[in-house]
């Protein structure tokens, strides 16, 4: 492979790891929560258009259906495991959001293998591979780069733009400045979640053009999302944005030069650099 | 307007005040004065639904209010200015008097009294409320209480960390404000400043109020004089 694909690649991947991380960070954010299951969700929605498919839905209706799938899954979180969650304040929140979501986890992990152990979701996109600087790329990394994009696009333009966006951010902001101006913070937080359902199985959708979404795939997701989190600080879109976009880069050269077996631990090396220079991340919200 | 009865409030179960009956008319500026410690943040932040009041009645406009959190009592007119002022550091002066409408849109007649009141805040109208001053994050926390466009303004010390010239600066903007016919309450350290702009008051000493009266007859109250005044 020459240096432009590894390249081109890794910022395909990155925009996947952005994505992803935007919906666990902004969860964190506003509400103290890290979703452990966040990857599970991602692999429920994508189930769940495998399983629409298989009964004879269209394509996109079955993907729609997907991200609805995601979004439902983020307001059951909130309504159910959560509320304990959200009677504890500062630690004790991320201690017990890290247990019990990691629990989930593991149910909804041991269910799908026992169930569907072979299952995985796999979108083809038609057509040859489109070509970008020289490199000829497949399809389904160009429109799954689009896709992402765009949806980074009015995730931002909703965050900045919106008065629904702004009320958001104040509370990532400062909390008790929004209920001083009338922002409700767990409403807020239901929205959010909801949300960062639909990032999920829209990021399960753009990796399944590429190679499949196994039921399995659910914890690699998380740590993914957890790395490039912690990178791109705790609460910024636009961080985990460009640490998604530098660590897709990262992992693919790892890949080509090293080996697949080593690009998650070079990852981790890099989360590890990042939080020794800048504990609070490349764009984070200091405590 | 405002009718406090018996509330007491304080942290994991120890109440700091106890007791506290006041009350604030339409139109009435109304001064909280006490040392530090002596109760007023925990009074307000209980009375404004920032935080749990463990006893008592808050009437506002005649509707029973008791517990009801901030960000509804903002909705019924009822804004309130904390002493740490709870800005959005890293949005704009902009952005953070727009929220002060939420969930409204910002309606303009109210922006430029703001921008009136404070002409500071439109020059730096694109910078972040981190980065400004002091004196600078005070108006825009006023400012943005306006925005909602309360009916009673609650302060809690509002000249916190500010410079004399700039602590009378702040109470001439609030005098402007209570021209325009906004009610007014204020708990306040610097005792001289609140005392000449406000009509009544109450002492609160170690979380109880211990005196009332117009501020006239407060400022000639000797214990007042010796205690907040640093006559002897």
């Amino acid at each position: 492979m020459t240096a432009t694909a590894i390249v081109l690649d890794g910022i395909v991947l990155g925009l996947r790891f952005g994505l992803l991380a935007a919906g666990l960070t902004l969860v964190y954010g506003l509400g103290g929560v890290l979703n452990l299951a966040y990857g599970q969700m991602a692999v429920i929605s994508a189930m769940v258009t495998l399983f629409s498919i298989d009964a004879g839905v269209p394509i996109l209706a079955a993907v729609a259906i997907g991200l609805l799938a995601g979004g439902l899954l983020g307001l059951i979180f909130d309504l159910t495991i959560l509320r304990p969650i959200y009677r504890r304040q500062g630690e004790a929140r991320v201690l017990l959001s890290l247990l019990l979501t990691l629990g989930v986890a593991f149910i909804v992990d041991g269910f799908l293998t026992w169930r569907y152990p072979f299952e995985g979701l796999r979108l083809q996109i038609g057509g040859g591979p489109i070509d970008v600087l020289g490199v000829p790329m497949p399809r389904g990394s160009i429109v799954g780069a689009i896709v992402i994009l765009v949806i980074f696009g009015l995730l931002l333009a909703f965050l900045r733009a919106t008065s629904l966006g702004r009320a958001v951010r104040s509370v990532i902001e400062d909390e008790e400045g929004a209920r001083l101006v009338g922002v409700d913070p767990s409403l807020m937080l239901r929205i959010i979640l909801v949300l960062s359902g639909v990032l999920a199985a829209i990021v399960a959708m753009t990796q399944s053009m590429l190679r499949p979404v196994n039921v399995t795939a659910g914890f690699e997701i998380t740590v993914l999302a957890l790395i490039v989190t912690v990178v791109g600080g705790l609460g910024s879109v636009t961080g985990a944005f460009l640490a998604g976009l530098i660590l897709g880069v990262i992992s693919t050269v790892a890949t080509s030069q090293i080996g697949t077996f080593l690009s998650l631990i070079i990852l981790l090396v890099a989360a590890a650099i990042t939080i020794l220079i800048r504990p609070s991340g490349l764009l984070g919200v200091k405590e | 307007m405002l009718d406090v009865q018996d509330l007491a409030a304080g942290y994991q179960g120890n109440d700091v005040v106890h007791d506290i009956s006041f009350h604030v008319d339409e139109g009435e500026a109304v001064m909280i004065i006490g040392s530090n410690g002596a109760g007023k943040t925990t009074l307000f932040r209980a009375m404004c639904g920032l935080s749990q009041l463990s006893a008592g009645v808050v009437m506002f406009d005649g509707d029973e209010v008791t517990g009801e959190p901030a960000q509804r009592l903002v909705r019924r007119g009822l804004g309130f200015v904390p002493a740490e002022r709870h800005l959005f550091p890293r949005m704009t002066v902009q952005d953070n008097l727009s929220l002060g409408a939420y969930p409204k849109r910002p309606d303009p007649e109210t922006s430029s009294v703001v921008f009136d009141l404070f002409p500071r805040l439109s020059e730096r109208r694109n910078q972040h409320a981190g980065t400004l001053s002091g004196g600078e994050q005070q108006m825009l926390a006023v400012g943005r209480a306006l925005m909602s466009r309360p009916r009673l303004l609650v302060l809690d010390e509002p000249t916190t960390g500010l410079a004399p010239k700039l602590a009378h600066e702040a109470y001439e903007a609030l005098a402007v404000l209570r021209r325009q016919g906004l009610t007014l309450l204020v708990a306040e350290q610097q005792v001289p400043l609140a005392m000449a702009f406000t009509d009544r008051g109450y002492v609160l000493e170690n979380g109880v109020i211990s005196l009332e009266g117009t501020s006239k007859e407060l400022a000639a109250d000797p214990r007042v004089r010796s205690a907040y005044l640093g006559v002897t």
